[in-house]
């Protein structure tokens, strides 16, 4: 998995529930596209990564992100927390697309995520056949549609 | 009589009509005699001092009824009531007269008739350079009506027995003191009249010098009112309700209080029970708050946390049945389709519970809503499939005040019910209609299906009362009670009319706005 690093975009999924992990790698897997999904289980792990502090400072083993899959609900350091953190950062880091994935569907969560800057809020759908499409959408329109930022130094 | 010097002008003879002015006018014993037959209000006249009526003047005439003739050289004890001459009453003030030289008193006195008046009389002994007695000038008032007045208004006073009514002089000492007052303050007049008004007072208001405060403040603004605890008699306290109003003289001069307290000790209770009351809710409130928000968190945790594991089954298998299915025997193809069926199942049931749960918590804001605009967006939430099976009559000008969110998944709740609730094979159909009753919209959602035994009637709308197997129709047991909840939190009633095998009408009643 960690040859073709340089040649995949990395996509960074801060989760901790290790079955919605494998799911979301299996729906990545059923549609077209080529990723590597880098996964964190917790909130400061998700800091470290992005901060390239050890383990993290290989940048060739953990590249800097295209995007990130955040969770809310995380151990340690909650999603918002992480991405309060990421966008006062003074380096391009800050700039780096970040979408909420979550099973919450709270107002308030939804509208303190974009306060924080979050790009995108996204519930975890119910079955792995939407998954798979929203997996699909995401590719499509992150990876093709949109022109991204610069976040490496 | 020496007012009258200086007002000569004015004095008149009752028959002469015309001011008589001599040079030396006030020495004129005509003068006089004529000042004094013109007091027509006053009976003056003289006695011997054996007390026989020695002169009579008009003012006397028309008070007692007699004419001079008929009573000069009579003894004065003709115009007292037998009590007071049994009590020699006559004799007893001749002799203080004598005595101290004047003589006051206020008592019934007898006119010719028989009839009484109160009189105001005062008795002076008149005596020569010598000293020596040549008898008694009497004057005399008829008071009667001031009598009444004051006998009315000591009865009025007395007779308020709710108030204490009392008075003080400038210093606080008690003056007088009514029934209401006794009453309420356990003192009677002969022990309190005399004494300072401040041991009415508890012993920390006292010391802080609250009694002189409050006459100061009645004296200098003309009113004080307060309330405070006092102390009767026996020790008890009460909360009363004070008003002190200053008395002054004609020229200004502070005389004395009037006060009037009030024991309010009951209001006070009821006021403390209110609050005590008040109390109490703020902290239920704040209770229920927390009882909310710790619901709101474990619902939050119940969407997050439950629902993942739920996921993740549905996941794999459908991941299992996608990949694998091909390589598995026929049975457990079946069985994993109902690990599936299962889980979802599940996920719609903790969704309509926290709907359910959410829907007792929340403010729901109401405002007018285009029923008919409801029963759109109701419509459009049901399965493509069935949408033309629904017919809906609905005038477009009935709002109603509701909140559209709540109304419309109610509506959308009881059409998907009339639709679902049909024999199987058989097409369902669905009447959606309105009418104005009284200041109420009534909506009425109409089913030809199965309809619901009368037993059950009350049932349905309890949370998780399923009246059949999920096979036939299946469905979480909460959609009706997620209904009942809603239109009850924005004001409504919900009601069914049924009739086994013929159909199901369920009614949604909302103020018109």
């Amino acid at each position: 998995m960690m040859i073709d690093t340089e040649h995949k975009p990395v996509i960074l999924l801060v989760e901790d529930n290790s079955f919605d992990v494998q799911l979301i790698q299996s729906a990545l897997g059923r549609t077209p596209g080529e990723i590597n999904l880098i996964r964190v289980e917790d909130g400061d792990k998700a800091v470290d990564y992005l901060a390239g502090i050890s383990p993290f400072d290989d940048r060739e083993t953990y590249p800097i992100p295209i995007t990130m899959l955040l969770d809310i609900k995380l151990p340690k350091r909650s999603g918002f927390e992480v991405l309060q953190w990421l966008r006062s950062q003074g380096g391009p880091i800050r700039r780096l697309p970040t979408l909420m994935l979550t099973s919450s569907k709270h107002q308030v969560d939804i509208n303190q995520a974009f306060e924080r800057g979050a790009n995108a809020y996204l519930t975890k759908p119910d079955s792995i056949k939407e998954l798979t499409s929203l997996m699909g959408e995401l590719k499509t329109f992150w990876l093709k549609r949109v022109e991204m930022p610069e976040v490496k130094r | 009589m020496s007012s009258a010097q200086g007002k000569t002008e004015v004095i008149r003879a009752p028959q002469a009509g015309t001011a008589v002015l001599t040079p030396n006018p006030l020495q004129s014993e005509r003068v006089f005699r004529l000042l004094v037959e013109s007091l027509s209000d006053y009976a003056l006249f003289l006695l011997t001092p054996d007390g026989v009526v020695a002169s009579w003047n008009p003012g006397a005439e028309r008070m007692k009824r007699y004419k001079p003739a008929e009573i000069i050289g009579r003894h004065f004890s003709i115009f007292y009531v037998p009590g007071d001459l049994e009590a020699r009453k006559p004799e007893n003030e001749l002799r203080m007269a004598r005595e101290t030289g004047r003589h006051e008193d206020e008592g019934w006195r007898l006119r010719k008739d028989g009839t009484r008046f109160w009189a105001n009389v005062v008795i002076t002994a008149i005596r020569d350079t010598d000293g020596q007695l040549l008898g008694f000038g009497k004057i005399t008032r008829d008071v009667t009506d001031r009598r009444e007045a004051e006998l009315r208004y000591r009865l009025l006073i007395d007779g308020v027995t709710d108030y204490a009514i009392y008075s003080l002089d400038r210093h606080g000492n008690i003056t007088s003191w009514n029934s209401g007052a006794q009453r309420i303050k356990k003192y009677s007049a002969e022990e309190i009249i005399g004494k300072h008004f401040s041991q009415f007072y508890t012993k920390e208001d006292a010391e802080a010098g609250l009694p002189a405060k409050v006459l100061h403040t009645a004296a200098t603004t003309g009113h004080f009112e307060g309330e405070g605890w006092r102390i009767r008699k026996d020790g008890s306290k009460f909360w009363s309700s004070v008003v002190i109003t200053p008395i002054r003289d004609e020229a200004g001069e502070l005389v004395g209080f009037s006060k009037i307290t009030r024991d309010v000790t009951d209001r006070m209770k009821l006021l403390e029970k209110i609050q005590h009351h008040a109390d109490e809710l703020e902290i239920r409130v704040a209770e229920r708050e927390r009882t909310n928000a710790e619901l709101e968190a474990f619902s939050y945790s119940v969407s997050h946390d439950l629902r993942s594991p739920l996921r993740a089954i549905e996941g794999f298998t459908d991941i299992v049945l996608t990949d694998y299915g091909s390589q598995l025997p026929e049975p457990v193809l079946g069985l994993l389709q109902n690990v599936v069926q299962s889980a979802t199942r599940m996920n719609r049931l903790v969704e309509d519970l926290l709907n359910y749960g959410r829907l007792g918590r929340i403010e729901i804001e109401s405002a007018p809503v285009s029923v008919a605009a409801a029963v759109k967006a109701a419509c459009e939430q049901i399965d493509e499939n069935l949408r033309d099976e629904i017919k809906s009559a609905v005038d477009p000008s009935f709002q109603v005040s509701a909140n559209l969110a709540t109304l419309t998944q109610s509506l959308f709740n009881l059409i998907a019910n009339g639709l679902k609730f049909y024999p199987p094979g058989q097409k369902p159909h669905v009447d959606v209609s309105a009418s104005r009753e009284k200041g109420d919209i009534v909506v009425r959602i109409k089913d030809e299906g199965i309809g619901i035994e009368p037993q059950h009637l009350e049932r349905i709308f309890q949370v998780f009362e399923r009246l059949h197997g999920d096979q036939l129709y299946p469905g979480t047991g909460i959609g009706l009670a997620i209904v009942k909840r809603g239109i009850n939190r924005i004001g409504g009633k919900v009601w069914v009319e049924s009739k086994p095998g013929k159909g199901s009408s369920f009614f949604i009643s909302l103020p018109a706005a």
